[in-house]
């Protein structure tokens, strides 16, 4: 029985070990200010859970007090599936905030997601995720 | 004579079937989180190609659809944008080895590599993401020549590579280890072969998913929006020569500053912060980040 569960925790870890989702598919120094970081506090209106990046879009106030709609990058689904965040965590709706680089084209209010906390409510369980997007 | 009708002819030539991963050791800054504006050291370059480098906005590939499924070309997939599988396609005839094929985790991206010495298709043939590639032995050295590649980048901050380019590759297997060592020849936008190496480990445990790229709007901008800079616009040029202490006309790139001898030229110049502050760490995809130490 102890030599079953040996194989088959080596087995699990050699599977999650062995899915190294790495790719290029363009450079975050060209797109974002990596040396600055913006927050925003607002409501994320769609969560796109794809490749090559995942988005979120939040509707938050800017540095003025005048409402945007950020695009905010975050990893490919398989970089968010290992850190256990499938298409269900998100809903449209969550209050959400969001840490990141900000984009270098003010125009686009594009961030690059570095954590995004959704805070508990009555209807949803407290969501944190906090990592680099690759 | 049964022995000898057996008896397989010895070739140098080596199976380089597998499963692969990238190794970052060489290059790592540009090849994981990508370059930096401006930096175009040790590419050589010319004013074309500076031009088209100068002009680009990393925003175009979020906001252009087209661009957003956009695969690399073959040229820069073997920079390791993602795992690797190899293998041989055998003749079942003859035995003959017929080609190498290999797919890519980036874009799903498949080539074949053919080896029975059919000639490439002449220069108004159709041009695809991962061209055309033949090979050849040279030893236990696989030389392999690909042409007919759709336009594509050099380097990920806008240096392009042109439709015009051949791409030559060494694969030299050691042991567990690929090396290839690669040869770009543009006649549009380089005055120089631009020769890059690099390396991958087997990895017989890997397990290469889907890519499966998807198409939505990712940075909403007006139908049409092509996000560029006009020529002698883009404010973020001198960022690389600033951080790194470097003169400006360094990190305009160009032949001239692939070689060693350029140091020498430069150094009266060269400033090099008192201490790193930028990618101070960076081996491989976990540990190369802006901060890392």
């Amino acid at each position: 029985m102890k030599r079953t569960l040996l194989f088959l925790a080596i087995a699990a870890a050699s599977l999650l070990t062995t899915q190294v989702k790495v790719y290029a598919h363009h450079s975050f120094a060209a797109t974002y200010f990596e040396d600055k970081t913006i927050t925003i506090d607002g409501t994320l209106r769609q969560f796109l859970y794809r490749n090559p990046h995942s988005f979120v879009h939040v509707e938050a106030p800017d540095d003025k007090g005048v409402m945007q709609t950020w695009a905010v990058e975050w990893g490919a689904g398989g970089q968010l599936s290992r850190d256990g965040v499938t298409r269900e965590s998100l809903k449209p709706g969550d209050h959400v905030i969001i840490t990141g680089n900000p984009g270098r084209d003010p125009e686009d209010h594009r961030i690059r997601m570095q954590s995004i906390k959704r805070p508990a409510t009555a209807t949803a369980a407290e969501f944190n995720w906090k990592g680099v997007v690759r | 004579m049964f022995a000898a009708l057996l008896a397989v002819p010895a070739f140098a030539q080596v199976d380089f079937t597998g499963e692969w991963a990238p190794l970052y050791h060489e290059d790592g800054p540009e090849r994981l989180p990508g370059p930096e504006l401006g930096d175009y050291t040790e590419l050589p370059i010319n004013a074309a190609a500076r031009m088209a480098a100068d002009t680009y906005d990393a925003d175009r590939i979020s906001v252009v659809p087209e661009y957003q499924c956009r695969p690399h070309g073959a040229d820069y997939s073997m920079r390791g944008l993602g795992n690797l599988r190899i293998w041989q396609e055998i003749d079942q005839n003859s035995q003959k080895l017929i080609a190498f094929h290999t797919h890519m985790l980036a874009w799903d991206s498949e080539r074949t590599i053919w080896m029975d010495g059919r000639p490439h298709p002449p220069a108004y043939a159709p041009h695809t993401w991962q061209g055309f590639s033949t090979g050849v032995w040279d030893g236990n050295m696989l030389t392999i020549t690909t042409t007919h590649l759709k336009v594509n980048y050099l380097r990920r901050n806008g240096v392009p590579r042109s439709d015009k380019a051949i791409f030559t590759e060494h694969w030299m297997r050691h042991g567990d280890y690929l090396t290839v060592v690669t040869v770009i020849e543009d006649p549009v936008y380089l005055t120089e072969p631009l020769v890059r190496s690099d390396n991958w480990s087997l990895d017989p445990g890997q397990n290469i998913g889907i890519f499966g790229c998807e198409y939505a709007p990712e940075v909403p901008r007006p139908e049409g929006t092509v996000p560029a800079h006009l020529p002698g616009n883009n404010p973020y040029l001198r960022e690389f020569a600033g951080w790194y202490g470097l003169p400006y006309e360094a990190t305009r790139g160009g032949a001239e500053t692939m070689y060693p001898e350029y140091m020498k030229k430069i150094a009266g110049e060269y400033h090099p912060p008192a201490k790193c502050s930028r990618y101070c760490k960076c081996t491989s995809l976990f540990d190369c980040n802006l901060n890392s130490k």
